[in-house]
C-alpha cells in the first residue's frame, strides 16, 4: 500500500509548468500544481479547459511540451502510460471502457499488476503460483464487487451492464490495481443519484486507506461533498485552487464559467 | 466487424451449434470410413486429407492466437509457413541450393528460428502502432517473401523449387524404417473392391502421426496459455489497448508475444508441409493460404482454439472435397467453384452466425482459481455460457 512511503505533507502528485500544444492550439498553458499525500483533489472548470488534456499527459497517454509530472517522488514525465501505471498511477477514462467478451469478474480481474500469470513463461514452469494469485485476486474482487453490491453482475457480459455499473465497475478494477494516486475522469458523469452516493462512499473509503485521489467532475455538488482541495483550470493553465468553499466564492471562478473572460 | 459477434446470443446457442458441429463430424467421419471400405476413397489419400486438415489447423491456430486473442491483424500467414516449409526444405533436402543433408530435426529448428528471426522483423517496427499498420506491413510482407522464393535461385533454386525433401522420420530409430517394414494388408469389406494397405500407407500414418504432435503441442500450449491471466491481458488489448496501458500492462510486449506464438504455429504447418509433399515452390507461397486461414478462424469463432481446429477441418473438406466434382460432368471448371463455395460460406456465417460456429465461451481465468468457490453455479447469459460437460478450450 502506499501508506508510510512518503514523508508527511509530501505530494503524491506533482504537476509542474505543464505544456501541450496541438498545432496552434495551445491546450495546457504551465499547469502547476501538487495533490496532497492522502487527500482527494477535484479537478474542475468550463468545457475546453484543458482538463482531460491534463489527464492525458499525467497518465503517459500525451507527451508533454514541456513541464514535468512527479508521481510520489519519481519523476515520470515522458514515460510511457503502462511505466507510469507500475509507479502507482491509474486512471479511468471518461468513457467507460467497453471489454467485449468478457464477464464483469474477467474484466475487473485485469486490474491488479504484475500478475505472476501475466508471463507467458510461468504459465508453464510454476503454474502453482499463478494459481495461488489467481485465486487471490478472484477473491479480491469478489469481494470489492461485494462491497459495491453489484456481486450479482459477477458472471454477466460486462458490456450488459448499465452505464452507472460501468463506472462502478471501473473504480472497482482500478481499486484492485492497488494505486497510490488514483485519477478519475468524471466518475459520476451519466451515473443516477443513489449509485453515486455509492460511489461516493467508495472513494472516501479508498481514500481513507491511503490512496490519493485526483478527480475531474461536473457536478458541483459531488465536488464540494468530496473534496479536500479544488483545482480550478481555465484555458490550460491553473486559476486558482484551494478549499471547496474558497473557490466557490471565487469572483475569477465564476466569470471563467459563465465565459466572463474575452 | 465486431470480433467476438452478439454477446447476446441465443443462449442456449452454443450448445446447439456444438451438438451440430459434433453430428456433422461424425456423419462425415461415417461417410469417409463407407467410402473408403468400398474402394471408393484410397486409405492413402484419406490420411493424406488428415494430414492436410492438420496443417490447415495450425495455420488457424497460429492466427487464432494474435486475431483471435489479441486482435493482430495478420496478411502474411503464406510467409510464415513459407519461411517455416522452405526453413526445413533448404537444411534437408537433396536438391538444396545451399546446405541439404541435414536432419529433419535440425530442419524444424532452422524453421522456427527464421519464423521467429522473421516475426521480430515485422513486429518491431509495426507493433507499437496502431494495428492498421501491422495489416499493411504484413501484406507487403508475404509478397516480398513470396519474390524472394521466386527470384533468388543461389538460395531457393528460384521457380524450379527445392526438390528432394526427405520425410521428417528419415534417420530416426524404428520409424523411419517402419513404411518398409510393415506388411502389406488386404482388406476385402465388398468383394470384388479390396483396400491395400501398403508402405505408402505407412508412410502417411507416420505423416499423420507427426502432424497430430504438431497440432496437439501447439493446441496444449494455446489453451493454457489462452485461459490465463497473459489470455486476459491480450483479450483486453483487441478489446480496448489504452485500458490495458493505463491498467500497466506493457501492451508492446504482450503484442509481440502473440504475434510471435502464432507465426512459430504458422511455421510448424510449413514443417509439416515440406516434408508432406518432399517439395517446396514459390507458389507454395501463394496468398490464398493466408485467405484460407482467415477464413478457418473467422468461421471457427475468433478468438477459440477449438473454432480454429474445426475451421481448418472444414477448410480441407471445401478445398479437396470439391474435387469430386470433377468426377461429376460439370458445364464448368470446379476450381473457381470452390472459391465461390468458401464465399458463400463466409457470408452465411458472417448472417447468420457472426460470432463463428464455435465462439469461445470460456471465461479467461485460470481454470485451477475458478474450480473452487468461484465457479458460477448458474449459466451466465453472455456469450460464454458455462457447460456442465468437461469441453475443452
Amino acid at each position: 500500500m502506499s501508506e508510510g512511503a512518503l514523508p508527511e505533507g509530501d505530494a503524491a502528485l506533482r504537476v509542474d509548468d505543464l505544456r501541450k500544444s496541438f498545432g496552434g492550439l495551445t491546450a495546457t498553458d504551465g499547469a502547476t500544481f501538487d495533490v496532497e499525500r492522502g487527500t482527494i483533489t477535484a479537478l474542475i472548470g468550463p468545457n475546453g479547459a484543458g482538463k482531460s488534456t491534463l489527464f492525458n499527459l499525467i497518465s503517459g497517454f500525451y507527451e508533454p511540451d514541456g513541464g514535468s509530472v512527479t508521481v510520489t517522488g519519481t519523476d515520470v514525465t515522458g514515460m510511457e502510460p503502462h511505466e507510469i501505471a507500475d509507479h502507482g498511477l491509474i486512471r479511468t477514462f471518461q468513457t467507460p471502457r467497453k471489454l467485449a467478451g468478457m464477464t464483469v469478474r474477467e474484466a475487473m480481474l485485469v486490474g491488479p499488476r504484475n500478475q505472476p500469470g501475466e508471463s507467458f513463461r510461468a504459465l508453464f514452469t510454476s503454474p502453482g503460483a499463478v494459481a495461488e494469485s489467481e485465486s487471490a485476486n478472484l477473491a479480491a474482487a469478489e469481494r470489492i464487487l461485494a462491497e459495491f453490491e453489484i456481486d450479482h453482475l459477477a458472471t454477466q457480459p460486462a458490456t450488459d451492464i448499465s452505464g452507472g455499473q460501468m463506472k462502478l465497475v471501473e473504480l472497482a478494477r482500478a481499486m484492485l490495481a492497488d494505486p497510490a494516486v488514483l485519477l478519475l475522469d468524471e466518475p459520476v458523469a451519466g451515473v443516477n443519484p443513489t449509485l453515486a452516493d455509492k460511489l461516493k462512499d467508495q472513494i472516501r473509503r479508498l481514500n481513507r486507506r491511503g490512496t490519493t485521489v485526483l478527480l475531474i467532475e461536473h457536478d458541483m455538488q459531488f465536488v464540494m461533498e468530496l473534496a479536500d482541495t479544488v483545482v480550478v483550470l481555465d484555458q490550460g493553465s491553473v486559476l486558482t485552487e484551494g478549499s471547496a468553499a474558497e473557490v466557490r466564492t471565487d469572483d475569477r471562478v465564476i466569470d471563467a464559467y459563465l465565459g466572463g473572460n474575452g | 466487424m465486431s470480433p467476438l459477434g452478439d454477446p447476446r446470443g441465443a443462449p442456449s446457442g452454443l450448445t446447439r451449434s456444438e451438438e451440430l458441429v459434433l453430428g456433422v463430424s461424425a456423419a462425415f467421419l461415417l461417410f469417409l470410413l463407407v467410402a473408403m471400405l468400398t474402394g471408393a476413397l484410397g486409405p492413402t489419400y484419406f490420411l493424406f486429407l488428415v494430414g492436410l486438415a492438420g496443417m490447415y489447423a495450425l495455420l488457424s491456430l497460429g492466427l487464432n492466437a494474435q486475431w483471435g486473442f489479441t486482435g493482430l491483424i495478420n496478411f502474411s500467414v503464406a510467409a510464415f509457413f513459407g519461411i517455416g516449409a522452405y526453413g526445413t526444405a533448404l537444411m534437408t533436402a537433396s536438391g538444396s541450393p545451399i546446405a541439404g543433408g541435414l536432419s529433419p530435426l535440425a530442419g524444424l529448428a532452422v524453421a522456427l528460428v527464421a519464423a521467429f528471426a522473421l516475426a521480430l522483423l515485422i513486429g518491431i517496427p509495426t507493433l507499437r502502432l496502431r494495428a492498421d499498420y501491422l495489416a499493411i506491413a504484413s501484406l507487403g510482407l508475404a509478397e516480398v517473401v513470396r519474390l524472394i522464393a521466386l527470384n533468388e535461385r543461389w538460395l531457393t533454386n528460384g521457380s524450379a523449387g527445392v526438390r528432394g525433401i526427405p520425410g521428417f522420420f528419415r534417420g530416426w530409430p524404428v520409424l523411419s524404417t517402419f513404411p518398409d517394414a510393415m506388411p502389406g494388408l488386404r482388406i476385402e469389406v465388398i468383394p470384388g473392391s479390396p483396400v491395400i494397405l501398403e508402405t505408402a500407407f505407412w508412410q502417411a500414418s507416420l505423416n499423420v502421426l507427426l502432424v497430430l504432435a504438431f497440432a496437439g503441442v501447439a493446441y496444449a500450449v494455446l489453451r493454457r496459455a489462452h485461459r490465463s491471466p497473459w489470455g486476459r491481458v491480450l483479450r483486453t488489448i483487441r478489446s480496448d489497448e489504452d485500458l490495458a496501458r493505463a491498467l500497466g500492462k506493457h501492451t508492446y510486449s504482450f503484442k509481440m508475444q502473440s504475434f510471435v506464438l502464432g507465426s512459430l504455429i504458422m511455421a510448424l504447418a510449413g514443417v509439416f508441409y515440406a516434408h508432406l509433399n518432399l517439395y517446396v515452390g514459390p507458389g507454395d507461397l501463394d496468398p490464398i493460404t493466408t485467405f484460407y486461414a482467415w477464413v478457418a478462424v473467422i468461421l471457427g469463432g475468433s478468438g477459440s482454439n477449438r473454432g480454429a481446429l474445426f475451421g481448418g477441418v472444414v477448410i480441407v473438406a471445401i478445398r479437396e472435397g470439391t474435387r469430386f466434382l470433377n468426377d461429376v460432368a460439370l458445364p464448368i471448371d470446379p476450381a473457381p467453384l470452390r472459391l465461390l463455395l468458401i464465399g458463400v460460406v463466409i457470408v452465411a456465417v458472417m448472417r447468420y452466425r457472426p460470432q463463428g460456429v464455435l465462439p469461445p465461451q470460456r471465461e479467461l481465468i485460470w481454470p485451477r482459481a475458478v474450480g473452487g468457490s468461484g465457479t458460477p453455479e448458474t449459466p451466465d447469459s453472455g456469450v460464454r455460457e458455462r457447460k456442465g460437460g468437461g469441453g475443452d478450450e
